[in-house]
């Protein structure tokens, strides 16, 4: 493989190449390395390098032992090229015609008898024969991607470094290199890219910055685009550096949130219509032997001479699922560089599963999404660490949407299934469908209380905005005309909102 | 916490208009949303290509005016052609542009420019429309803001080279040659090459 061309041709002869595809943000394209369809046996490592790590060079891993003879002989000891997908060369047909013109200013210039004519055609025909030689090179590149931190807090400006060496023995005329950014991550500084020239043992190094989100992200494959000194041929290539980025908000304190009155039978401090033990007063009842002393109205004693006994409403705690909204429709925003309703949701179930946590009430965490994640109610701090994990990082919450398809009834029987007896549900949707609306109403219907917490995406500037958010208003008011508590809160103000609906919702 | 995500995000853009949360109107939406970097907002070719393949052209244009002014003129047309095609991201104006610029150099070659002139105007004018091209696929590509100096010097140097190359050849045989030769026989001398070079490859 010393010869690079000849690895060219052999590259240009695979059929069996996924073409077409460029879709560098799709987490799914990065398909096996080894796939397959490299069948020319030149991939020759995984590049290991990772984190903050930049100069570690590459631990090569062949695939298999005729891989290890060409690699041996293509490299050389210094660094592994990074394996890499291959994709057909494609001709870009940007100088086509340029014969043409060429000959039909030599035809001109014989017509007209004008050396000079001929002379300019043959400077076209130059261009022509530059054109057709040279064939897009195959880059062998050794990438490595490191980040500025691993474990980044939601906001943090994280720096990413990539560096790219020509680690072939072919110059790279015109190498363009796209990064996969994770989907969920914004790139604020500096584009994700660079176009250069490689020669033989050189490199190339671009930063650029995205702001961490919530959640796990990995890195797509580097898709590299070379073409020949003319750019008449391009060739893509993917190239497999694995980064990964874990971003796990603190929860933050909530205030109280309002439950509604399904409760279990074990203390707490949601306020039943249940006499007893308690602090609020709640009825009067005639004296039964055994009743504490101290519970008896000794002022009606003293007017009437009657014994009777003072109840207060028992306080209990209650068992509530968070269930977060998270099918595609609920990834929308009130404009395209806001955060999304998921987000927002998932914010206001952290604050909604420690403040409840530490009420006391026993918190589980589901998503209506097309991935399952399920979190079964419970309480401590092991239960508080795990239901923050699950809030960062489960793929059913991620920041972007999965792409999967979701079934509703199925969604709906698997969920009453896991759901306990007493629980009552937390509903974090934008209500962006119906869909959101009627499960509400059947949550409810199947006697676990529902209250709907809503943040609003909604915009007023067109019309069709003001008649999604026409149409959001109506399905808040179809549930609670229903019975169904219903929160709605732009913004940061869930606490102010929740604050509001503590004060509006007596019990 | 996400507090901080909130607040950073939601101060970014809170003016914008579109993506209302409603049923049809939310596919796909908002994952273009978070998958926009800058590239998405700045497609445009990268100045230092328009700046270069201006230049070509401007260089095209004052060879072509040197010999005749109708060619010189199509010529600054085609350097406008060029200049209108990378703002607005079309190859196809470009190659409206090239076609012009072929015809002036025809034009000023119909009007018995000097063969040298010609040259230049001819190489000028390829070198031209290439950078221009190249820029407008790297702003495709790679966008307006990544760091693109080095490979639009080596496209426009190689473009440049590739263009001296041929026209100090044609121009070396004709003069070898000795000028008196009927046209006929350099476009036979022409085609003799061309034969070679594809029969060689």
């Amino acid at each position: 493989m010393s010869d690079p061309r000849g690895e060219v041709a052999s590259g240009s002869a695979d059929s069996a190449d996924s073409a077409g595809s460029t879709d560098t943000t799709d987490p799914a394209d990065s398909t096996d390395p080894r796939s397959d369809e490299d069948e020319d046996g030149v991939a020759v490592g995984i590049d290991s390098a990772r984190g903050d790590d930049p100069d570690a060079t590459a631990t090569g891993v062949e695939s298999d032992a005729a891989e290890r003879e060409d690699d041996a002989a293509a490299t050389g000891a210094a660094e592994t090229p990074t394996d890499r997908e291959r994709r057909r060369e494609v001709e870009t047909d940007r100088w086509l015609g340029i014969a043409g013109a060429a000959l039909a200013l030599v035809g001109l210039g014989v017509i007209v008898r004008q050396s000079s004519l001929v002379l300019a055609g043959a400077v076209g025909v130059g261009y022509a024969v530059y054109a057709r030689a040279g064939d897009a090179p195959t880059p062998t590149l050794a990438v490595t991607r490191s980040v500025s931190d691993e474990t980044p807090a939601p906001g943090d400006e994280v720096r990413v470094t990539v560096r790219a060496e020509n680690v072939g023995e072919a110059a790279l005329p015109d190498l363009r290199l796209v990064d996969g950014v994770p989907p969920g991550l914004a790139v604020v500084d500096g584009p994700a890219r660079v176009a250069t020239a490689l020669r033989p043992g050189t490199a190339v190094s671009f930063e650029y910055t995205v702001r961490a989100a919530r959640g796990d992200h990995e890195w797509g494959p580097l898709t590299a685009i070379t073409r020949d000194a003319a750019g008449a041929r391009e060739r893509t290539a993917d190239l497999d550096a694995p980064t990964a980025v874990s971003c796990t908000p603190e929860l933050s304190a909530g205030g109280d949130l309002p439950l509604r009155g399904l409760t279990t039978v074990h203390h707490g401090r949601v306020p039943t219509d249940v006499g007893g033990a308690g602090v609020e007063f709640h009825a009067t009842r005639e004296y039964r032997r055994g009743d504490p002393v101290k519970r008896i109205d000794w002022n009606r004693r003293a007017r009437t001479g009657e014994l009777s006994t003072v109840e207060h409403r028992e306080e209990r705690s209650a068992t509530v699922v968070l269930l977060v909204d998270a099918r595609e429709s609920a990834y929308v925003a009130a404009d395209p560089d806001a955060e999304t309703a998921v987000e927002a949701s998932v914010a206001a179930a952290g604050q909604a599963f420690s403040a409840l946590l530490d009420g006391g009430d026993r918190v589980g965490i589901a998503a209506l999404s097309p991935l399952d994640c399920w979190l079964p109610p419970g309480s401590g701090t092991v239960h508080a660490a795990r239901g923050r994990e699950t809030l960062a990082t489960d793929p059913a919450l991620a920041p972007t949407p999965s792409g999967e398809r979701f079934y509703r009834s199925l969604w709906l029987r698997r969920f009453r299934r896991r759901l306990p007896a007493d629980a009552q549900v937390l509903f974090f949707t934008p209500l962006a469908d119906d869909t959101a609306a009627t499960l509400a109403r059947r949550i409810d219907a199947h006697g676990h209380l529902v209250t709907v917490l809503s943040p609003d995406p909604t915009a007023t500037e067109t019309a069709g905005e003001r008649l999604t958010a026409f149409e959001r208003r109506q399905r808040l008011r179809t549930l609670r005309s229903g019975g169904i508590r219903a929160l709605e809160w732009r913004d940061d103000s869930f606490p102010v909102a929740v604050a509001a609906a503590t004060r509006r919702w007596s019990r | 916490m996400s507090g901080a995500v909130r607040d950073g995000e939601s101060g970014g853009g809170s003016e914008g208009e579109s993506e209302a949360g409603g049923d049809g109107s939310s596919d796909g939406g908002p994952a273009a949303d978070l998958t926009a970097d800058f590239h998405e907002t700045d497609a445009r070719p990268p100045t230092v290509a328009i700046v270069a393949s201006l230049a070509a052209a401007g260089v095209a244009a004052t060879a072509g005016a040197v010999a005749s002014p109708i060619g010189g003129a199509l010529l600054g047309v085609a350097a406008l052609g060029f200049l209108g095609g990378a703002l607005r991201r079309s190859t196809r104006v470009l190659t409206w542009g090239a076609a012009v610029g072929v015809v002036g150099v025809a034009v000023a070659g119909y009007r018995g420019a000097p063969a040298e002139a010609l040259l230049v105007a001819a190489v000028g004018l390829a070198v031209a429309w290439d950078v221009a091209d190249h820029g407008v696929g790297l702003g495709e590509q790679v966008g307006r803001g990544a760091r693109v100096r080095r490979n639009v010097a080596v496209h426009a140097g190689t473009s440049l080279l590739v263009g001296a190359l041929a026209a100090g050849l044609v121009y070396g045989v004709t003069l070898a040659v000795g000028g008196g030769q009927p046209v006929a026989a350099l476009a036979l001398l022409l085609a003799g090459g061309i034969a070679l070079t594809s029969a060689v490859r």
